[in-house]
């Protein structure tokens, strides 16, 4: 089953990068396209488009990612449309309908950065296995450790989470399928016998996977887990292409910013 | 040899006493069945094994260390496994070889030795080419398998397995159990938990506890010859040896300490044969 911004297997230039590039290019993309002016953001935009096209997964399935922020993204056009105050005003050729310039464009702009950095974000996550992923944050939280900062038990936590919520999805279809078995419709009665239901239904799920999280944590002990340092089965090294990759980038940005 | 003495465990807050007075010896590379009635202790004493639990009175020590010895816990994990009934709640990493990692990533060792580890464990249980795949889309069969590998990659010298064939198809089953028998010979000292009499009927020794208590202990045909003590704990024998008790007490002159088809088999046959002057 496919999960909004999960990862899915594939080959491609963007999928064998360094995952601690991919992480870092995402944040940097995702401050830099909101500092700079709308022209530069129209064209970082069109790069992480491409980014999206050369790394293979299919646009339908970074279309199917965007889907449930649809609504979001019409609300926030609109609001830039309905609310303009620039007071520069277009008839359209169609229905006699004038509409506002500044609105349109500030809301296309905005628009647009949302769309970039929710693409910037799905592609990350969609071309990066979680265990890689993880091994970047870890990478990256390492100075913290200076700090005294528990470093590896929060890279582990990150890992059981994303252990553990397919797992409480399972647990909350098998409860409703229970549900059902006995007649009780969870979506179908009042509003107060849903939300009755609703808590029902938290409580056993919540209860269920505290039982496992239990079990798991005695596994964890009888395979020797500490908290603290652990070694790591991930081997994170810089290929020529992640080097090629950062002095191509380097050279963009520096163009980029330039222009701005 | 890992040795238990007079062995006390209660549950708190509840109060419920698992284990009463337990002692026992396992040497290594014996493979050895526990088994009982539900609530007997059985998991509560794999779980004293390596240390997860700690008795509240009496010893256990594991080649010499003991497992009450916080300094010694980490060496007593590697040497003695545990295969958990539900491997969904053991399972940690997202993928096969990421979850066999885990364990030697949590014993520190450098990068390559992990990956050798992992490629080791994986090839001895036959799930190479599962190495990849999340763990998600494996059956219940093939998590069993990840489990067991995952443990194995800690390089036990004996390992626990709490009903290892629990909720499988008998051709999953069956490969667990190929399985199991096959780090039997090559050497790892295996404890059985099993309901299953003809799973038990394949070690070399059995162990019933029951109210927390070892009730009987001996080889499996010792055991099986007991078969009047055995049901007074709710234990069922092997159908096979049912048959056999119900022959003989009809009057026919078999054996009941039975411990395989092949020889009952050949029981029965010899009934058929014409006694010989």
């Amino acid at each position: 089953m496919y999960h909004t911004g999960s990862f899915i297997k594939g080959q491609s230039l963007i999928y064998n990068l360094d995952p601690r590039l991919k992480l870092a290019v995402t944040v940097f993309l995702s401050i830099f396209i909101l500092w700079v002016k709308p022209p530069v953001a129209f064209f970082t935009g069109i790069a992480i488009f491409g980014a999206a096209l050369i790394s293979r997964v299919s646009l339908r399935t970074i279309g199917q990612a965007m889907k449930p922020l649809l609504y979001f993204i019409v609300l926030i056009f609109l609001v830039h449309v309905l609310f303009d105050e620039g007071g520069v005003w277009f008839k359209t050729p169609f229905f006699a309908i004038s509409l506002p310039l500044t609105g349109l464009k500030q809301g296309f702009f905005v628009v647009w950065r949302f769309l970039c950095l929710i693409v910037a974000a799905v592609l990350l996550t969609m071309t990066t296995a979680p265990s890689q992923m993880i091994a970047a944050i870890k990478y990256f939280l390492k100075p913290l450790k200076l700090l005294r900062a528990p470093v590896d038990d929060i890279a582990v936590m990150i890992m059981l989470a994303l252990r553990l919520m397919p797992i409480m999805l399972a647990q909350k279809e098998k409860i409703e399928i229970a549900q059902k078995a006995r007649g009780y419709h969870l979506y179908s009665s009042g509003f107060i016998k849903r939300i009755k239901a609703f808590l029902f239904l938290t409580s056993n799920v919540l209860l269920s996977v505290f039982r496992r999280a239990d079990e798991l944590a005695m596994a964890m002990d009888a395979r020797n887990y500490q908290r603290g340092d652990r070694s790591s089965f991930i081997e994170l090294k810089l290929t020529s292409a992640d080097y090629l990759v950062i002095i191509v980038l380097v050279i963009l940005f520096a163009a980029i910013t330039f222009l701005n | 040899m890992i040795i238990l003495e007079d062995i006390y465990y209660k549950y708190e807050p509840e109060g419920i006493e698992a284990l009463r007075g337990v002692s026992l010896q396992i040497r290594e590379g014996e493979h050895l069945a526990l088994i009982g009635p539900n609530g007997c202790g059985k998991t509560t004493l794999i779980r004293h094994l390596n240390s997860l639990l700690l008795p509240a009175s009496g010893k256990i020590t594991v080649d010499g260390s003991d497992t009450k010895d916080t300094r010694q816990q980490a060496q007593i994990r590697s040497r003695v496994g545990m295969v958990f009934q539900n491997p969904d709640n053991q399972i940690v990493g997202m993928t096969v070889e990421e979850d066999v990692a885990f364990g030697p990533e949590n014993l520190r060792l450098p990068t390559a030795e992990i990956k050798k580890r992992v490629a080791e464990s994986l090839d001895r249980v036959g799930i190479s080419e599962l190495a990849c795949r999340n763990i998600e889309n494996l059956s219940g069969g093939e998590k069993r398998l990840v489990a067991i590998a995952g443990v194995l990659a800690m390089r036990p010298r004996y390992i626990a397995l709490d009903e290892p064939t629990a909720f499988l198809d008998p051709a999953a089953a069956g490969r667990v159990l190929n399985i199991i028998d096959k780090l039997h010979s090559e050497g790892v000292g295996i404890i059985h938990v099993t309901h299953n009499m003809e799973e038990a009927a394949l070690t070399q020794r059995i162990v019933v506890l029951n109210e927390g208590r070892v009730y009987l202990d001996g080889t499996v045909r010792e055991i099986f010859g007991k078969a009047v003590m055995l049901q007074k704990t709710g234990m069922r024998l092997p159908q096979i040896t049912e048959l056999l008790i119900k022959m003989k007490e009809a009057g026919f002159p078999v054996r009941t300490d039975i411990v395989s088809l092949q020889e009952a088999l050949q029981q029965i046959i010899s009934l058929t044969e014409p006694v010989k002057d």
